[in-house]
């Protein structure tokens, strides 16, 4: 416990001694224990070593060499001798300059002072001696200064950007983050449309639980936050939703969360300890703020605790629309799922598929997916987990089907084929990551290709084909200017490779395996310059210049 | 009658102060630029070095003074100021900060000459008495 160890004196340490002899000095020795090429007065080289070496990359060591009287060592290399021998002497080197350095008086003179180390007592000195703003704990602009300002924008409406800090009413919205260490900092401000997910760790102890403001709900919702900036608007934050996460784990909701829960002391155990604030901000599209609201997760300490993690996040959505996730801001992002969606019979247009809960292929944000591989790996036993297809990621995965002889065909490629392509496949792909379903031209079409792993047929027979590979090739291009260039798929293709079905005899087995896999190509054509329109010469002749004949 | 051996050391003495002074002062300069000088170790040297010029003109114009008249209150007086810059000498040939070889030549020199100064200043006296 650091209580016990502060109480041991505290003892000044030293710096590593100057080494001043020359003998001893050698700035080629670089490898520790190992002879150093070339080196002539590396003590870890041995005779035959340096039988070896061509010269000495290093022939002098010495002091100063302003001082009139030092002692030096010279090495050298006996080429002549047979094997080549190092010589080394000691010899005293002397200045012949006038101005030569006789003695001095000042200790600091010709060499560097070893640092002060730090102690307990000297801290704060050397902290205001060398410390500068790096090392300060709260940033002079922190404080806005709110005199500091133009009277000039007195009558500007101010709104909020992309970026700026949000302010409250007494400072900055705050999300607590990790600097530097993983303790959280109180100092880092929430930007406005800056998505953000933090966590870090809070020291606490259950007997000084009720003092620790970071921990209690009334911190994060106590100070309101200004409409617009340097306004006198305020929103207030209300308390969304509240879980209670218990000792193991288990996370209830709570159904009243109109009530303050505050950190208090219970039976040795401190409860309503926040473990986690989600912040979610509705602001209109001039920059305002007009609802902010948090959701906390509430949770329980012992006395073996020292420390928690805290997480935090922020997310902001625009008033009257529904949050859709884009894969994109207009080009696709790598990393991000691609979006799919299909036109219901019917309609002329595509319209992203509305029964979103029970379609199983466009998980319930739209995206087109892939079988997941499982452990087991056992096509007939998988459940139907699909993961989305991430754009740019190449995937690749598939399980091993077992053919027993009692199994008929026919229902069998129906199952692998709804096993390798979901319950719906998706027929559209949007271009863009921000595709909107409106606009009919922004989506692609995916083709569907079938290739047989036989080539040939006995003539008049059309055998049951199995599907055992479903490859999808998404081909994207990169559009718009060459310093920024977006990502747009072009095209997409859906292969489905079969193969013929084998009747097995009786008490025989097979395992085949199956596979689905993504590819993404880039066809990007190569760029173009684009150049402004060669200026044209306009030249007319007058009217009537070839008057009297016209 | 007046010492002329004493005279004309005063006269070389002078001359080679003038030389001394400036070239104390020129290698100071030069320490300070060239080594790492900090302001408390260069107050003192300067302010020794003009304290012992100063010294340096009274005593030469007593000795002088007192060698012409014969008088041997003055050189008296010169010669107890010759042991101040004796001393001052001692100071930048051992106990300056940054001791070059050139100033121990030319304290050497000076030290050399205010000896002699000195052991003909005490004959003259005991001449004059």
């Amino acid at each position: 416990p650091p209580e016990t160890r502060a109480a041991a004196p505290a003892r000044p340490r030293r710096g590593p001694a100057p080494v001043t002899d020359v003998a001893k000095l050698c700035v080629c020795d670089l490898l520790v224990a190992q002879c150093d090429v070339n080196c002539c007065c590396d003590p870890d080289c041995s005779a035959a070593d340096f039988s070896l070496f061509t010269t000495c990359s290093v022939p002098i060591v010495t002091g100063d060499s302003r001082l009139c009287s030092q002692k030096a060592a010279t090495y050298s290399l006996d080429v002549k001798a047979n094997p080549p021998k190092r010589i080394s002497k000691l010899i005293d080197h002397v200045n012949p300059s006038v101005f030569c350095i006789h003695s001095t008086n000042y200790k600091q003179a010709l060499s560097f002072s070893p640092p002060e180390m730090p102690t307990a007592q000297n801290f704060d000195r050397l902290l205001k001696q060398y410390g500068s703003a790096t090392f300060s704990v709260a940033p002079d602009s922190w404080n806005v200064n709110t005199d500091a300002q133009n009277p000039s924008d007195a009558n500007e409406t101010y709104r909020y950007e992309y970026g700026v800090p949000i302010q409250t009413v007494d400072a900055f919205l705050r999300l607590p983050s990790p600097v530097v260490s993983s303790w959280c900092s109180d100092t880092n401000p929430a930007g406005f449309l800056v998505n953000q997910a933090t966590k870090c760790t809070r020291s606490v102890s259950v007997e000084k639980c009720d003092n620790i403001q970071a921990v209690s709900m009334l911190f994060y919702i106590n100070s309101s936050i200004l409409a617009v900036p340097k306004s006198s608007q305020m929103v207030n934050i209300t308390v969304q939703s509240i879980v209670v996460q218990s000792l193991n784990g288990t996370r209830t909701l709570l159904n009243d969360s109109e009530v303050l829960r505050l950190p208090m002391i219970l039976d040795e155990l401190c409860i309503n300890i926040v473990l986690g604030v989600s912040y979610h901000i509705t602001y209109t599209d001039g920059g305002e703020i007009i609802e902010a609201a948090a959701s906390f997760v509430l949770g329980a300490i012992n006395q073996a605790a020292l420390s928690i993690e805290q997480s935090f996040e922020i997310s902001f959505t625009q008033v009257n629309t529904k949050p859709v996730p884009l894969s994109g801001n207009p080009g696709y992002v790598v990393g991000l799922p691609i979006r799919a969606g299909f036109r219901p019979r019917g309609y002329p247009f595509p319209v992203e598929c509305l029964l979103a809960a029970l379609v199983l292929n466009t998980n319930k944000y739209n995206q087109l997916t892939i079988l997941q591989s499982t452990s087991n790996q056992d096509c007939l036993a998988a459940q139907g987990a699909r993961t989305p297809i991430l754009f740019g990621y190449n995937m690749i995965s598939g399980c091993k089907l077992r053919i027993t002889a009692a199994m008929k065909c026919q229902p069998l490629a129906e199952n692998l084929l709804d096993l390798l392509k979901g319950q719906s496949f998706p027929e559209y792909v949007a271009s863009f990551g921000n595709s909107q379903a409106q606009d009919v031209l922004d989506w692609v079409p995916i083709t569907h290709l079938h290739a047989s792993e036989q080539k040939i047929y006995p003539a008049f027979q059309t055998p049951c084909q199995i599907p055992v590979s479903l490859e999808i090739e998404v081909k994207w291009t990169k559009y718009g200017s060459l310093v920024n260039p977006q990502a747009r798929i072009v095209n997409v293709t859906a292969t489905v490779t079969t193969t013929t079905w084998k009747q097995l005899p009786s008490g025989r087995e097979r395992t085949i395996p199956v596979t689905s896999s993504v590819v993404f190509t880039d066809v990007s054509s190569p760029a173009e310059p684009g150049y402004k329109a060669w200026p044209t010469i306009n030249v007319k002749l007058p009217f009537d210049f070839f008057f009297p004949f016209v | 009658l007046s010492s002329v051996p004493l005279q004309l050391l005063f006269y070389i003495n002078g001359i080679y102060y003038i030389f001394y002074f400036l070239a104390t002062l020129a290698m100071i300069v030069y320490k300070s630029q060239v080594f790492s000088y900090p302001d408390d170790f260069l107050a003192p040297d300067l302010a020794l070095l003009f304290v012992m010029a100063i010294l340096e003109v009274l005593r030469l114009y007593l000795g002088s003074k007192g060698n012409l008249t014969e008088e041997e209150a003055p050189l008296g007086l010169s010669l107890v100021i010759t042991v101040g810059s004796v001393l001052l000498s001692v100071y930048f040939l051992v106990w300056q900060t940054y001791v070059l070889k050139a100033d121990v030549i030319i304290n050497a020199v000076l030290l050399f000459t205010y000896g002699l100064e000195s052991l003909l200043k005490v004959t003259a006296i005991a001449a004059f008495v």
